[in-house]
């Protein structure tokens, strides 16, 4: 705690870049932040959010924000590396689960001579919402399998390009992510984050997503983890 | 000296983001004392590039000619100076289009931050990645400081990914969507809370 307290105090002072390397702050609920050097920061947290889809990690350079997404992690992943900082920089980190279940999946196959079917709809990879008068809707924070997205459907628009739509059945879903996974891969991964209501997207396909996999998810974030903090040094060299 | 006591309330509040401090201070970032900027701007528009305050797009995704929706912002030179931005793409079936330069005077473009498919971010001078994660819905937070007859360098997301020397002379930043020799369209992009300073 004295060692905390010196850094803190350094922090104050205007000098922390020296001094408060190697401390670790620790915040309330498990989130610490630790200077491995005077630019790398390491966040560490316990793996306390049974059932979700994954965690959320964001920074900001003020207290209040405005926060940036560093990346939606797996559900059990415990830390985070924040390498090569802006040096003599304070950096604020919060953590939050995210929940909320899947479509079912697609398999594409875009043909390298795939025809160019945009003339019929300029507009196809802009994210919009998708009426679907009478469908069911379910709360994710009540019956999540209820509250899934359904329908999931893809087409090739050009040899480079997918459009999808979907079912949204969910009332309180903060957005979507549609995940891929290109042949071979272990598991999916966020390829997309769309707003809430979004029933329709596009995706401008890497080569190795040309035969891949893909589904939506409905999510709804839990709660946010209190802030840990740290101050970067001065740049090696 | 700091009291043991009040070094541990500064470490509780520190902690907890609550710590009072000059607004000035707070917005920060990198070595030294930075003053603020508020540089004009020229709009710019060619080809299919249209601009609404913040939100630039190209609308095809023709392969060839001037195709651009910027921003150009005025000419500095000599000292250091930090832009700091953030955007969004919010659509994006085009590829490699230029998101955010730094121009070198009249000699043309010195650093040009651009995104292909998928999210990868590159300096088109080179063709090295700077990072991942730029897909369609995730902001993505970027701070370049150049020091002019020095370095220039890219953060991304707080962290460093381009360095590269930087020549005397004058330099003015530019941001927006810019179709690249080798890219095209369709792309909308939203920029948001862009701030200068110098020191």
């Amino acid at each position: 705690m004295i060692r905390q307290a010196l850094a803190a105090a350094l922090v104050l002072a205007g000098v922390a870049g020296c001094a408060a390397r190697h401390a670790a702050t620790p915040a309330p609920e498990g989130l610490t932040a630790t200077l491995d050097s005077p630019v790398d920061i390491t966040l560490h947290w316990p793996d306390d959010a049974p059932g979700a889809a994954g965690r959320m990690v964001e920074f900001a350079t003020q207290p209040g924000g405005p926060y940036t997404t560093l990346g939606f992690l797996p559900p059990h992943q415990t830390s985070y590396r924040h390498p090569e900082l802006l040096p003599e920089t304070p950096f604020y980190y919060r953590v939050r689960p995210y929940y909320g279940g899947t479509s079912g999946e697609v398999s594409v196959a875009v043909p390298a001579d795939a025809p160019d079917l945009t003339a019929s709809d300029p507009q196809w990879p802009n994210p919009r919402a998708v009426a679907h008068p009478g469908v069911t809707t379910a709360a994710l924070r009540d019956d999540p399998p209820a509250a899934a997205p359904s329908g999931l459907a893809a087409k090739v628009m050009t040899a480079d390009g997918i459009r999808f739509t979907w079912t949204d059945h969910a009332t309180d879903e903060d957005g979507f992510l549609l995940e891929g996974k290109p042949e071979g891969a272990p598991e999916f991964t966020p390829v997309e984050v769309l707003d809430r209501d979004i029933g329709s997207c596009g995706l401008a396909t890497l080569p190795r997503e040309r035969s891949a996999a893909f589904r939506v998810r409905a999510f709804r974030y839990g709660a946010l983890s209190t802030v840990a903090y740290q101050r970067t040094g001065r740049a090696p060299g | 000296m700091m009291s043991n006591r009040a070094g541990i309330l500064a470490a509780v509040l520190a902690a907890a983001g609550l710590l009072a401090t000059a607004p000035a201070a707070l917005a920060q970032v990198g070595s030294g004392n930075w003053t603020p900027d508020s540089p004009s701007f020229k709009v710019q528009e060619k080809g299919c590039g249209k601009v609404s305050d913040l939100t630039f797009t190209l609308s095809c995704s023709s392969g060839s000619g001037e195709q651009r929706a910027e921003r150009r912002y005025e000419t500095y030179a000599g000292g250091t100076h930090q832009f700091e931005g953030y955007f969004k793409i919010t659509s994006q079936s085009g590829s490699r289009i230029s998101l955010k330069q730094t121009f070198h005077g009249d000699q043309g473009p010195f650093f040009l931050l651009a995104v292909e498919k998928g999210g990868r971010m590159y300096s088109v001078e080179g063709g090295q990645t700077i990072g991942g994660g730029a897909t369609v819905g995730t902001t993505v937070r970027v701070n370049t400081i150049n020091q002019v007859g020095g370095t220039h360098k890219t953060y991304v997301n707080g962290s460093l990914k381009h360095t590269t020397s930087s020549p005397g002379g004058d330099f003015y930043d530019k941001l927006g969507a810019y179709r690249t020799a080798s890219g095209a369209g369709p792309i909308t992009v939203t920029w948001s809370k862009i701030r200068f300073w110098h020191q």
